[in-house]
Protein backbone atom coordinates (compact mmCIF):
# COMPACT_ATOMS: atom_id res chain seq x y z
CA UNK A 1 0.00 0.00 0.00
CA UNK A 2 2.51 2.46 0.95
CA UNK A 3 4.48 1.56 -2.15
CA UNK A 4 1.19 2.72 -4.37
CA UNK A 5 1.37 5.77 -2.49
CA UNK A 6 4.65 6.78 -3.33
CA UNK A 7 3.83 6.24 -6.79
CA UNK A 8 0.47 7.95 -7.32
CA UNK A 9 -1.63 6.18 -9.75
CA UNK A 10 1.71 4.12 -10.95
CA UNK A 11 2.64 0.15 -10.66
CA UNK A 12 5.48 -0.21 -8.51
CA UNK A 13 8.81 0.78 -9.56
CA UNK A 14 9.90 -2.48 -9.69
CA UNK A 15 6.75 -3.28 -11.81
CA UNK A 16 7.13 -1.20 -14.38
CA UNK A 17 11.03 -2.30 -15.01
CA UNK A 18 9.57 -5.75 -15.61
CA UNK A 19 7.25 -3.97 -18.24
CA UNK A 20 10.60 -3.02 -20.55
CA UNK A 21 9.06 -0.44 -21.65
CA UNK A 22 10.26 0.79 -25.51
CA UNK A 23 8.16 3.93 -26.25
CA UNK A 24 7.66 3.83 -29.77
CA UNK A 25 6.38 7.58 -30.15
CA UNK A 26 8.63 10.14 -28.40
CA UNK A 27 8.18 13.52 -29.61
CA UNK A 28 10.52 16.10 -28.35
CA UNK A 29 10.38 19.44 -30.03
CA UNK A 30 8.31 17.17 -32.74
CA UNK A 31 8.34 19.99 -35.37
CA UNK A 32 11.45 22.60 -34.36
CA UNK A 33 14.94 20.92 -33.90
CA UNK A 34 16.09 24.19 -33.60
CA UNK A 35 18.73 26.05 -35.23
CA UNK A 36 21.87 24.50 -34.61
CA UNK A 37 20.08 21.05 -35.59
CA UNK A 38 19.03 19.64 -32.53
CA UNK A 39 19.06 22.45 -29.26
CA UNK A 40 15.26 22.37 -29.15
CA UNK A 41 15.39 18.51 -29.19
CA UNK A 42 17.80 18.13 -26.64
CA UNK A 43 15.75 20.33 -24.23
CA UNK A 44 12.62 18.51 -24.54
CA UNK A 45 14.50 15.48 -23.78
CA UNK A 46 15.95 16.93 -20.70
CA UNK A 47 12.62 18.03 -19.75
CA UNK A 48 11.05 14.54 -20.42
CA UNK A 49 13.59 13.11 -18.34
CA UNK A 50 11.90 12.58 -14.64
CA UNK A 51 8.76 11.01 -16.71
CA UNK A 52 11.56 8.67 -18.33
CA UNK A 53 12.96 7.76 -15.13
CA UNK A 54 10.14 7.49 -13.06
CA UNK A 55 7.90 5.07 -15.71
CA UNK A 56 11.26 3.38 -15.73
CA UNK A 57 11.58 3.45 -20.10
CA UNK A 58 13.96 1.38 -21.31
CA UNK A 59 14.14 2.76 -24.90
CA UNK A 60 12.66 5.50 -26.50
CA UNK A 61 12.32 6.29 -30.83
CA UNK A 62 11.91 9.57 -31.63
CA UNK A 63 11.61 10.85 -35.27
CA UNK A 64 14.48 12.93 -37.09
CA UNK A 65 14.08 15.58 -39.85
CA UNK A 66 16.65 15.20 -42.44
CA UNK A 67 16.82 17.79 -44.70
CA UNK A 68 13.86 16.83 -46.66
CA UNK A 69 12.21 19.90 -46.04
CA UNK A 70 9.78 18.96 -43.43
CA UNK A 71 9.82 21.66 -41.46
CA UNK A 72 9.39 25.40 -41.37
CA UNK A 73 12.52 26.61 -40.80
CA UNK A 74 14.71 26.70 -43.75
CA UNK A 75 17.95 27.87 -41.63
CA UNK A 76 17.58 24.47 -40.23
CA UNK A 77 17.27 22.97 -43.70
CA UNK A 78 20.33 24.35 -45.07
CA UNK A 79 21.90 22.95 -42.44
CA UNK A 80 20.79 19.64 -41.96
CA UNK A 81 22.04 19.39 -45.77
CA UNK A 82 24.94 21.00 -45.34
CA UNK A 83 26.20 19.20 -42.31
CA UNK A 84 24.14 16.27 -41.43
CA UNK A 85 25.75 15.06 -38.71
CA UNK A 86 24.32 17.28 -36.49
CA UNK A 87 20.93 15.51 -36.62
CA UNK A 88 23.02 12.66 -34.53
CA UNK A 89 23.51 14.91 -31.74
CA UNK A 90 20.43 13.31 -29.46
CA UNK A 91 21.38 9.69 -30.32
CA UNK A 92 24.97 10.92 -29.55
CA UNK A 93 24.30 12.08 -25.77
CA UNK A 94 21.81 8.82 -25.22
CA UNK A 95 23.41 6.47 -27.16
CA UNK A 96 21.87 3.95 -24.06
CA UNK A 97 17.82 5.21 -23.87
CA UNK A 98 17.04 6.83 -27.57
CA UNK A 99 16.06 4.96 -31.16
CA UNK A 100 15.61 7.10 -34.01
CA UNK A 101 13.56 7.01 -37.45
CA UNK A 102 13.49 9.57 -39.93
CA UNK A 103 10.71 11.97 -40.73
CA UNK A 104 9.79 11.46 -44.86
CA UNK A 105 8.97 13.47 -46.88
CA UNK A 106 6.70 11.55 -49.60
CA UNK A 107 6.38 14.72 -52.27
CA UNK A 108 10.10 14.50 -52.70
CA UNK A 109 10.58 10.86 -53.56
CA UNK A 110 13.86 10.80 -55.18
CA UNK A 111 15.58 12.82 -52.24
CA UNK A 112 13.62 10.18 -50.14
CA UNK A 113 14.96 7.19 -51.12
CA UNK A 114 18.25 8.95 -51.16
CA UNK A 115 17.66 9.55 -47.67
CA UNK A 116 17.01 5.65 -46.73
CA UNK A 117 20.36 5.04 -47.50
CA UNK A 118 21.86 7.28 -45.88
CA UNK A 119 19.80 6.55 -42.49
CA UNK A 120 18.26 3.43 -42.47
CA UNK A 121 21.01 1.50 -45.05
CA UNK A 122 24.45 3.01 -43.81
CA UNK A 123 23.24 4.66 -40.90
CA UNK A 124 21.30 4.35 -37.35
CA UNK A 125 18.09 5.17 -37.92
CA UNK A 126 15.59 2.18 -37.59
CA UNK A 127 12.61 3.24 -39.66
CA UNK A 128 10.40 6.19 -40.86
CA UNK A 129 8.20 8.68 -39.95
CA UNK A 130 5.37 9.72 -42.22
CA UNK A 131 3.73 12.66 -40.61
CA UNK A 132 -0.04 14.00 -41.17
CA UNK A 133 0.73 17.73 -41.37
CA UNK A 134 3.48 20.22 -42.22
CA UNK A 135 5.82 20.92 -45.37
CA UNK A 136 5.50 17.82 -48.04
CA UNK A 137 2.88 15.79 -45.85
CA UNK A 138 0.94 13.93 -48.70
CA UNK A 139 -2.16 11.53 -47.37
CA UNK A 140 -0.49 7.76 -47.53
CA UNK A 141 -3.23 7.22 -50.28
CA UNK A 142 -1.06 8.80 -52.89
CA UNK A 143 0.87 7.04 -55.49
CA UNK A 144 3.89 8.24 -54.40
CA UNK A 145 4.37 6.05 -51.25
CA UNK A 146 4.35 2.92 -53.31
CA UNK A 147 7.76 3.20 -54.35
CA UNK A 148 9.04 4.74 -50.51
CA UNK A 149 7.30 1.41 -48.97
CA UNK A 150 9.05 -0.80 -51.40
CA UNK A 151 12.76 0.19 -50.67
CA UNK A 152 11.63 0.74 -46.53
CA UNK A 153 10.26 -2.87 -47.05
CA UNK A 154 13.83 -3.90 -48.56
CA UNK A 155 15.78 -2.64 -46.14
CA UNK A 156 13.59 -3.84 -43.12
CA UNK A 157 12.63 -0.51 -41.71
CA UNK A 158 9.60 -0.20 -39.74
CA UNK A 159 6.81 2.34 -41.07
CA UNK A 160 5.05 4.94 -38.26
CA UNK A 161 2.15 6.17 -40.42
CA UNK A 162 0.27 9.35 -38.62
CA UNK A 163 -2.70 8.73 -38.55
CA UNK A 164 -6.62 10.43 -37.61
CA UNK A 165 -10.34 9.96 -37.90
CA UNK A 166 -11.69 13.72 -37.00
CA UNK A 167 -15.17 14.72 -36.68
CA UNK A 168 -16.04 16.95 -39.19
CA UNK A 169 -12.97 16.11 -41.56
CA UNK A 170 -9.27 16.19 -42.07
CA UNK A 171 -7.45 19.06 -41.22
CA UNK A 172 -5.22 19.14 -43.70
CA UNK A 173 -4.43 17.62 -46.80
CA UNK A 174 -1.51 16.46 -45.80
CA UNK A 175 -3.46 14.12 -43.34
CA UNK A 176 -4.26 10.00 -43.39
CA UNK A 177 -6.73 7.65 -41.82
CA UNK A 178 -6.31 4.72 -40.37
CA UNK A 179 -8.85 3.41 -43.63
CA UNK A 180 -6.57 4.92 -46.24
CA UNK A 181 -3.48 3.55 -44.70
CA UNK A 182 -5.47 -0.01 -44.38
CA UNK A 183 -5.76 0.37 -48.71
CA UNK A 184 -1.84 1.01 -48.14
CA UNK A 185 -0.89 -2.37 -46.43
CA UNK A 186 -2.95 -4.20 -48.53
CA UNK A 187 -0.66 -3.79 -51.36
CA UNK A 188 2.19 -4.91 -49.29
CA UNK A 189 1.33 -7.90 -46.91
CA UNK A 190 4.51 -8.79 -45.43
CA UNK A 191 5.44 -5.03 -44.54
CA UNK A 192 4.63 -4.04 -41.04
CA UNK A 193 2.60 -0.37 -40.70
CA UNK A 194 2.13 1.24 -37.15
CA UNK A 195 -0.89 3.62 -37.13
CA UNK A 196 0.07 6.18 -35.51
CA UNK A 197 -2.72 7.60 -32.64
CA UNK A 198 -4.93 4.59 -33.47
CA UNK A 199 -6.82 7.37 -35.41
CA UNK A 200 -7.52 9.26 -32.38
CA UNK A 201 -11.05 8.38 -32.63
CA UNK A 202 -10.43 5.23 -31.81
CA UNK A 203 -13.32 3.53 -32.21
CA UNK A 204 -13.39 3.87 -35.84
CA UNK A 205 -9.46 3.24 -36.12
CA UNK A 206 -9.30 -0.03 -34.52
CA UNK A 207 -12.22 -1.25 -36.75
CA UNK A 208 -10.66 0.37 -39.76
CA UNK A 209 -7.70 -1.96 -39.57
CA UNK A 210 -9.00 -4.82 -37.85
CA UNK A 211 -9.46 -6.54 -40.72
CA UNK A 212 -5.33 -5.66 -41.61
CA UNK A 213 -3.18 -8.36 -39.90
CA UNK A 214 0.82 -5.93 -41.05
CA UNK A 215 -0.76 -2.96 -39.17
CA UNK A 216 -0.50 -2.63 -35.60
CA UNK A 217 -1.68 0.42 -33.40
CA UNK A 218 -0.15 2.89 -31.58
CA UNK A 219 -1.69 4.26 -28.59
CA UNK A 220 -0.98 8.51 -28.19
CA UNK A 221 -1.71 11.53 -28.67
CA UNK A 222 -5.55 11.79 -27.64
CA UNK A 223 -6.72 11.79 -24.20
CA UNK A 224 -6.92 9.33 -21.68
CA UNK A 225 -10.35 8.28 -23.03
CA UNK A 226 -11.43 4.97 -21.08
CA UNK A 227 -11.65 1.67 -23.23
CA UNK A 228 -9.09 2.25 -25.83
CA UNK A 229 -6.89 -0.66 -24.95
CA UNK A 230 -9.68 -2.90 -24.11
CA UNK A 231 -11.05 -2.70 -27.67
CA UNK A 232 -7.76 -3.03 -29.62
CA UNK A 233 -7.03 -6.03 -27.20
CA UNK A 234 -10.22 -7.57 -28.19
CA UNK A 235 -10.75 -6.45 -31.53
CA UNK A 236 -6.70 -6.61 -32.96
CA UNK A 237 -5.00 -8.91 -30.28
CA UNK A 238 -2.59 -7.68 -27.55
CA UNK A 239 0.16 -8.89 -30.18
CA UNK A 240 -1.29 -5.83 -32.63
CA UNK A 241 -0.61 -2.74 -30.55
CA UNK A 242 2.14 -0.92 -29.64
CA UNK A 243 2.85 2.16 -27.19
CA UNK A 244 4.13 5.30 -27.72
CA UNK A 245 4.35 8.54 -24.61
CA UNK A 246 3.97 11.43 -27.23
CA UNK A 247 6.26 13.06 -24.30
CA UNK A 248 6.80 15.79 -23.61
CA UNK A 249 3.27 17.82 -24.98
CA UNK A 250 1.60 14.72 -24.11
CA UNK A 251 2.42 12.63 -20.50
CA UNK A 252 3.21 10.13 -18.77
CA UNK A 253 -0.16 10.49 -17.36
CA UNK A 254 -2.28 10.06 -20.20
CA UNK A 255 -0.32 7.87 -22.71
CA UNK A 256 0.99 5.31 -19.53
CA UNK A 257 -2.58 4.66 -17.79
CA UNK A 258 -4.13 3.77 -20.97
CA UNK A 259 -2.23 0.52 -20.74
CA UNK A 260 -1.88 0.13 -16.80
CA UNK A 261 -4.94 0.69 -15.85
CA UNK A 262 -6.54 -1.55 -18.85
CA UNK A 263 -9.07 -4.58 -18.06
CA UNK A 264 -6.49 -7.24 -19.79
CA UNK A 265 -3.66 -9.81 -18.59
CA UNK A 266 -0.18 -8.82 -17.41
CA UNK A 267 1.01 -10.39 -20.16
CA UNK A 268 -0.85 -8.26 -22.72
CA UNK A 269 0.61 -5.22 -20.89
CA UNK A 270 4.16 -6.40 -21.98
CA UNK A 271 3.46 -7.52 -25.41
CA UNK A 272 1.96 -3.87 -25.61
CA UNK A 273 4.55 -1.90 -23.46
CA UNK A 274 7.66 -2.58 -25.39
CA UNK A 275 7.67 -6.81 -26.65
CA UNK A 276 5.66 -6.20 -29.78
CA UNK A 277 7.92 -3.00 -30.93
CA UNK A 278 10.84 -4.75 -30.03
CA UNK A 279 9.96 -7.62 -32.51
CA UNK A 280 9.00 -5.02 -35.48
CA UNK A 281 12.63 -3.38 -34.76
CA UNK A 282 14.26 -6.90 -34.37
CA UNK A 283 15.45 -6.72 -38.24
CA UNK A 284 17.23 -3.50 -38.14
CA UNK A 285 18.21 -3.68 -35.09
CA UNK A 286 19.92 -7.53 -36.02
CA UNK A 287 21.23 -5.71 -39.34
CA UNK A 288 22.43 -2.68 -37.23
CA UNK A 289 24.62 -5.30 -35.24
CA UNK A 290 25.60 -7.53 -37.83
CA UNK B 1 -11.65 0.66 6.89
CA UNK B 2 -14.58 2.09 5.24
CA UNK B 3 -14.49 4.98 2.91
CA UNK B 4 -16.75 7.55 5.73
CA UNK B 5 -13.62 6.48 8.01
CA UNK B 6 -11.37 7.43 5.18
CA UNK B 7 -12.81 10.79 4.95
CA UNK B 8 -13.26 11.72 8.75
CA UNK B 9 -9.63 10.95 8.88
CA UNK B 10 -8.94 13.12 6.00
CA UNK B 11 -10.70 16.03 7.07
CA UNK B 12 -8.79 15.85 10.47
CA UNK B 13 -5.39 15.93 8.86
CA UNK B 14 -5.90 18.19 6.45
CA UNK B 15 -6.87 21.02 8.09
CA UNK B 16 -3.56 20.76 10.13
CA UNK B 17 -1.15 20.86 6.95
CA UNK B 18 0.73 23.87 6.36
CA UNK B 19 -0.56 26.31 3.74
CA UNK B 20 1.07 26.10 0.29
CA UNK B 21 1.36 28.85 -2.23
CA UNK B 22 3.54 29.67 -4.96
CA UNK B 23 6.89 29.30 -2.74
CA UNK B 24 6.37 25.88 -2.27
CA UNK B 25 6.84 24.94 -6.17
CA UNK B 26 9.90 23.97 -6.17
CA UNK B 27 12.75 22.50 -8.82
CA UNK B 28 13.64 19.50 -6.57
CA UNK B 29 15.12 16.12 -7.82
CA UNK B 30 13.46 13.12 -7.64
CA UNK B 31 15.76 11.31 -5.72
CA UNK B 32 14.55 14.39 -3.03
CA UNK B 33 11.00 13.74 -3.74
CA UNK B 34 11.04 10.12 -3.32
CA UNK B 35 12.54 10.97 0.08
CA UNK B 36 10.21 13.19 0.81
CA UNK B 37 7.07 10.79 0.16
CA UNK B 38 8.51 8.56 2.25
CA UNK B 39 8.39 10.32 5.05
CA UNK B 40 4.40 11.37 4.16
CA UNK B 41 2.33 8.64 5.38
CA UNK B 42 -0.30 9.46 3.35
CA UNK B 43 -1.66 11.42 0.07
CA UNK B 44 -5.29 11.55 0.56
CA UNK B 45 -6.67 13.07 -2.58
CA UNK B 46 -10.42 15.09 -3.25
CA UNK B 47 -11.29 14.47 -7.15
CA UNK B 48 -13.17 17.31 -7.95
CA UNK B 49 -14.66 16.22 -11.49
CA UNK B 50 -16.08 12.93 -11.72
CA UNK B 51 -19.72 11.74 -13.48
CA UNK B 52 -21.84 8.73 -12.52
CA UNK B 53 -24.24 6.89 -14.69
CA UNK B 54 -23.84 6.40 -18.45
CA UNK B 55 -21.73 8.22 -20.74
CA UNK B 56 -24.25 8.69 -23.71
CA UNK B 57 -22.18 7.60 -26.48
CA UNK B 58 -20.38 4.03 -25.46
CA UNK B 59 -20.24 1.86 -22.51
CA UNK B 60 -16.95 3.00 -20.27
CA UNK B 61 -15.65 0.48 -17.90
CA UNK B 62 -16.21 2.34 -15.00
CA UNK B 63 -19.56 3.51 -15.63
CA UNK B 64 -21.70 1.58 -12.62
CA UNK B 65 -20.80 3.72 -9.08
CA UNK B 66 -19.46 0.42 -7.42
CA UNK B 67 -16.52 0.06 -9.67
CA UNK B 68 -15.76 3.74 -9.78
CA UNK B 69 -15.59 4.07 -6.22
CA UNK B 70 -13.51 0.91 -6.02
CA UNK B 71 -11.15 2.48 -8.59
CA UNK B 72 -10.91 5.67 -6.75
CA UNK B 73 -10.37 4.26 -3.69
CA UNK B 74 -7.41 2.07 -5.02
CA UNK B 75 -5.97 5.53 -5.81
CA UNK B 76 -6.47 7.38 -2.50
CA UNK B 77 -9.05 9.16 -3.30
CA UNK B 78 -11.09 9.86 -0.71
CA UNK B 79 -13.50 11.82 -1.54
CA UNK B 80 -14.99 13.14 -5.22
CA UNK B 81 -17.72 15.60 -6.45
CA UNK B 82 -20.48 13.75 -8.60
CA UNK B 83 -22.10 15.36 -11.67
CA UNK B 84 -24.49 13.36 -13.68
CA UNK B 85 -23.77 12.13 -17.68
CA UNK B 86 -27.91 12.17 -17.03
CA UNK B 87 -27.85 15.92 -16.87
CA UNK B 88 -26.30 16.23 -20.45
CA UNK B 89 -29.05 16.10 -22.16
CA UNK B 90 -32.34 14.92 -19.92
CA UNK B 91 -34.87 17.35 -19.54
CA UNK B 92 -36.63 16.35 -16.33
CA UNK B 93 -33.40 17.44 -13.92
CA UNK B 94 -35.81 16.57 -10.75
CA UNK B 95 -35.06 12.90 -11.80
CA UNK B 96 -31.96 13.78 -12.80
CA UNK B 97 -30.54 15.19 -9.43
CA UNK B 98 -32.66 12.48 -7.47
CA UNK B 99 -31.30 9.81 -9.24
CA UNK B 100 -27.61 11.43 -8.50
CA UNK B 101 -28.67 12.23 -4.30
CA UNK B 102 -29.80 9.01 -4.08
CA UNK B 103 -26.78 7.07 -5.96
CA UNK B 104 -24.89 9.24 -3.51
CA UNK B 105 -26.27 8.17 -0.74
CA UNK B 106 -25.47 4.37 -1.13
CA UNK B 107 -22.02 5.29 -2.43
CA UNK B 108 -20.70 7.57 0.73
CA UNK B 109 -17.45 8.60 -1.00
CA UNK B 110 -19.95 10.85 -3.67
CA UNK B 111 -20.87 14.59 -2.66
CA UNK B 112 -23.83 15.21 -5.62
CA UNK B 113 -23.42 18.16 -7.70
CA UNK B 114 -26.68 18.93 -9.43
CA UNK B 115 -27.48 19.66 -12.64
CA UNK B 116 -28.90 22.92 -13.69
CA UNK B 117 -30.40 24.06 -17.26
CA UNK B 118 -31.20 27.50 -17.63
CA UNK B 119 -32.88 26.84 -20.90
CA UNK B 120 -35.98 24.72 -19.00
CA UNK B 121 -39.10 26.13 -17.75
CA UNK B 122 -38.39 26.19 -13.62
CA UNK B 123 -35.01 26.18 -13.68
CA UNK B 124 -34.66 28.60 -10.39
CA UNK B 125 -36.72 25.75 -8.94
CA UNK B 126 -34.21 23.06 -10.13
CA UNK B 127 -31.64 25.71 -8.80
CA UNK B 128 -33.65 25.98 -5.16
CA UNK B 129 -33.85 21.89 -4.72
CA UNK B 130 -30.03 21.52 -5.17
CA UNK B 131 -28.86 24.46 -2.93
CA UNK B 132 -31.63 24.66 -0.20
CA UNK B 133 -33.52 21.33 -0.06
CA UNK B 134 -30.48 18.87 -0.93
CA UNK B 135 -28.03 21.35 0.49
CA UNK B 136 -25.73 20.59 -2.26
CA UNK B 137 -22.28 22.19 -2.32
CA UNK B 138 -22.47 23.55 -5.61
CA UNK B 139 -24.42 23.11 -9.22
CA UNK B 140 -22.64 21.78 -12.37
CA UNK B 141 -23.75 23.88 -15.54
CA UNK B 142 -23.62 22.51 -19.13
CA UNK B 143 -23.55 25.53 -21.59
CA UNK B 144 -22.71 23.80 -24.67
CA UNK B 145 -24.67 20.97 -24.49
CA UNK B 146 -27.81 23.31 -23.27
CA UNK B 147 -26.96 25.92 -25.58
CA UNK B 148 -26.69 28.91 -24.14
CA UNK B 149 -23.72 30.98 -24.09
CA UNK B 150 -22.29 32.72 -21.02
CA UNK B 151 -23.36 36.11 -21.66
CA UNK B 152 -26.21 35.30 -21.41
CA UNK B 153 -28.52 36.39 -18.23
CA UNK B 154 -29.57 33.20 -16.51
CA UNK B 155 -25.95 32.26 -16.42
CA UNK B 156 -25.19 35.54 -14.37
CA UNK B 157 -28.44 34.92 -12.33
CA UNK B 158 -27.37 31.33 -11.82
CA UNK B 159 -23.74 32.76 -11.04
CA UNK B 160 -25.28 35.39 -8.20
CA UNK B 161 -27.91 33.42 -6.89
CA UNK B 162 -25.43 30.44 -5.83
CA UNK B 163 -23.24 32.82 -4.48
CA UNK B 164 -25.61 34.47 -2.68
CA UNK B 165 -26.37 30.82 -1.15
CA UNK B 166 -22.44 30.55 -0.32
CA UNK B 167 -22.30 27.83 -3.08
CA UNK B 168 -20.06 27.18 -5.93
CA UNK B 169 -20.54 26.46 -9.67
CA UNK B 170 -18.59 24.14 -11.68
CA UNK B 171 -18.87 25.17 -15.63
CA UNK B 172 -17.71 22.17 -17.52
CA UNK B 173 -15.37 23.55 -20.78
CA UNK B 174 -15.69 20.23 -22.44
CA UNK B 175 -16.37 16.79 -22.08
CA UNK B 176 -14.56 15.42 -25.16
CA UNK B 177 -12.24 16.37 -27.58
CA UNK B 178 -14.29 18.11 -30.39
CA UNK B 179 -12.28 15.81 -32.80
CA UNK B 180 -13.30 12.64 -31.44
CA UNK B 181 -16.96 13.73 -30.96
CA UNK B 182 -20.29 11.41 -33.04
CA UNK B 183 -20.65 13.50 -36.85
CA UNK B 184 -23.93 14.51 -36.02
CA UNK B 185 -23.71 15.61 -32.58
CA UNK B 186 -20.84 18.18 -32.48
CA UNK B 187 -20.47 19.97 -29.77
CA UNK B 188 -17.45 23.37 -29.50
CA UNK B 189 -15.98 24.05 -25.96
CA UNK B 190 -17.99 26.51 -23.86
CA UNK B 191 -16.73 30.14 -24.92
CA UNK B 192 -15.34 31.44 -22.06
CA UNK B 193 -14.36 35.03 -22.94
CA UNK B 194 -17.15 36.43 -20.70
CA UNK B 195 -16.59 35.01 -17.75
CA UNK B 196 -13.72 37.32 -16.30
CA UNK B 197 -16.29 40.15 -16.39
CA UNK B 198 -19.46 39.05 -14.95
CA UNK B 199 -17.46 37.15 -12.23
CA UNK B 200 -15.77 40.10 -11.63
CA UNK B 201 -19.63 41.65 -10.99
CA UNK B 202 -20.15 39.08 -8.28
CA UNK B 203 -18.12 39.48 -5.74
CA UNK B 204 -17.20 36.58 -3.98
CA UNK B 205 -18.37 33.99 -6.86
CA UNK B 206 -16.58 31.13 -7.39
CA UNK B 207 -16.35 29.09 -10.37
CA UNK B 208 -14.52 26.33 -11.30
CA UNK B 209 -13.89 25.23 -14.45
CA UNK B 210 -13.80 21.34 -15.75
CA UNK B 211 -11.99 19.94 -18.26
CA UNK B 212 -10.34 23.25 -19.92
CA UNK B 213 -7.11 23.02 -21.52
CA UNK B 214 -5.89 26.88 -21.00
CA UNK B 215 -4.37 28.42 -23.81
CA UNK B 216 -4.29 30.92 -25.91
CA UNK B 217 -4.67 34.78 -24.54
CA UNK B 218 -7.81 34.04 -22.93
CA UNK B 219 -5.85 32.03 -20.25
CA UNK B 220 -4.05 35.31 -18.78
CA UNK B 221 -7.59 36.94 -18.49
CA UNK B 222 -8.65 33.98 -16.63
CA UNK B 223 -6.08 33.97 -14.12
CA UNK B 224 -6.37 38.10 -13.31
CA UNK B 225 -10.11 37.14 -11.96
CA UNK B 226 -9.54 35.31 -8.01
CA UNK B 227 -12.84 33.58 -8.33
CA UNK B 228 -11.88 31.41 -11.08
CA UNK B 229 -10.15 28.29 -10.58
CA UNK B 230 -9.41 25.37 -12.56
CA UNK B 231 -9.23 21.75 -12.66
CA UNK B 232 -6.46 19.10 -13.77
CA UNK B 233 -8.66 16.58 -15.71
CA UNK B 234 -7.27 17.79 -19.44
CA UNK B 235 -4.20 19.69 -18.78
CA UNK B 236 -1.61 17.44 -20.29
CA UNK B 237 2.12 17.48 -21.24
CA UNK B 238 4.58 16.37 -18.92
CA UNK B 239 4.56 19.83 -16.57
CA UNK B 240 1.61 21.16 -17.76
CA UNK B 241 -0.25 20.77 -14.43
CA UNK B 242 3.09 22.44 -12.37
CA UNK B 243 2.81 25.03 -15.34
CA UNK B 244 -0.62 26.00 -14.68
CA UNK B 245 0.16 26.05 -11.04
CA UNK B 246 2.79 28.74 -10.99
CA UNK B 247 0.74 30.89 -13.20
CA UNK B 248 -2.06 30.89 -11.05
CA UNK B 249 -2.59 32.72 -7.03
CA UNK B 250 -2.04 30.45 -4.92
CA UNK B 251 -5.20 27.10 -4.28
CA UNK B 252 -6.43 27.82 -7.64
CA UNK B 253 -6.12 24.11 -9.07
CA UNK B 254 -7.81 21.34 -8.17
CA UNK B 255 -7.44 18.02 -8.79
CA UNK B 256 -9.96 16.51 -11.03
CA UNK B 257 -9.66 13.41 -13.18
CA UNK B 258 -13.13 13.61 -15.52
CA UNK B 259 -13.59 9.76 -14.79
CA UNK B 260 -15.03 7.50 -15.46
CA UNK B 261 -14.62 8.89 -18.86
CA UNK B 262 -11.21 9.60 -18.73
CA UNK B 263 -8.92 7.27 -16.90
CA UNK B 264 -8.54 8.58 -13.58
CA UNK B 265 -4.96 7.17 -13.40
CA UNK B 266 -3.81 9.94 -16.26
CA UNK B 267 -4.61 12.70 -14.11
CA UNK B 268 -3.15 11.38 -10.86
CA UNK B 269 0.09 10.45 -12.45
CA UNK B 270 0.48 14.37 -14.25
CA UNK B 271 0.31 15.83 -10.74
CA UNK B 272 3.54 14.60 -10.11
CA UNK B 273 5.42 12.79 -13.20
CA UNK B 274 7.67 15.98 -13.68
CA UNK B 275 9.31 16.15 -10.66
CA UNK B 276 8.35 20.04 -9.98
CA UNK B 277 5.75 19.39 -6.81
CA UNK B 278 7.29 19.13 -3.26
CA UNK B 279 4.93 16.98 -1.19
CA UNK B 280 3.70 19.93 0.56
CA UNK B 281 2.48 21.54 -3.15
CA UNK B 282 1.00 18.15 -4.39
CA UNK B 283 -0.93 18.41 -1.12
CA UNK B 284 -2.80 21.74 -2.47
CA UNK B 285 -3.38 20.35 -5.93
CA UNK B 286 -5.06 17.05 -4.51
CA UNK B 287 -6.77 18.06 -1.55
CA UNK B 288 -6.55 21.70 0.22
CA UNK B 289 -7.59 23.74 -2.41
CA UNK B 290 -10.43 21.92 -2.84
CA UNK B 291 -11.32 21.79 0.64
CA UNK B 292 -10.96 25.69 0.92
CA UNK B 293 -12.94 26.25 -2.24
CA UNK B 294 -15.26 24.03 -1.00
CA UNK B 295 -15.91 25.88 2.44
CA UNK B 296 -15.49 28.97 0.89
CA UNK B 297 -12.28 29.93 2.48
CA UNK B 298 -10.49 30.87 -0.77
CA UNK B 299 -8.07 33.67 -1.77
Amino acid sequence: MKDDIIQLGLPSAQRLKDYRIWDSYFTPSHSRPGRDGSELIIADIERSLPAIEKGQFEKLCYFAHVGLGTTTDPDFEKLAQSTPEVILKPLQRWPNLLLGMIILNASKVEESLEALDRWLRDGPMLGVYFPGGGPGALPCSHRNFHRLVERIADLGGVIMQHTWFKTGGKQGAGESTPAELAQLAAHYPNQPFICAHAGGEWEQGNRAVAESPNILVETSGFDATAGFIDMAVRDLGAERVVFGSHLPSRSLGTELSKVIAADISERDKRMILGENYRQLLQPMLKSKAD
Amino acid sequence: MSSEDDFSRFSRRELLTASVGMASLAMISSARLQAMEDDSSEFPIIDTNVSLFRWPFRRLPLDTTAALQKKLQSLGIVQAWAGSFEGLFHRDLVGVNSRLIEECRQHKMFVPIGSVNPTLPGWEQDLQRCLAEESMLGIRLHPNYHGYTLDSPNFSRILKLATEAGRFVQLAVALEDTRTQPEQLQVPDVDLTPLPTIVKRIPQARVQLLNDRPRGSLINQLRAVPGIYFDTARVDGTDGIPNLVQSVEPGRVLFGTHSPFLIPEAALIRTHESGRFNPSALRSVLAENAERFREGNVT
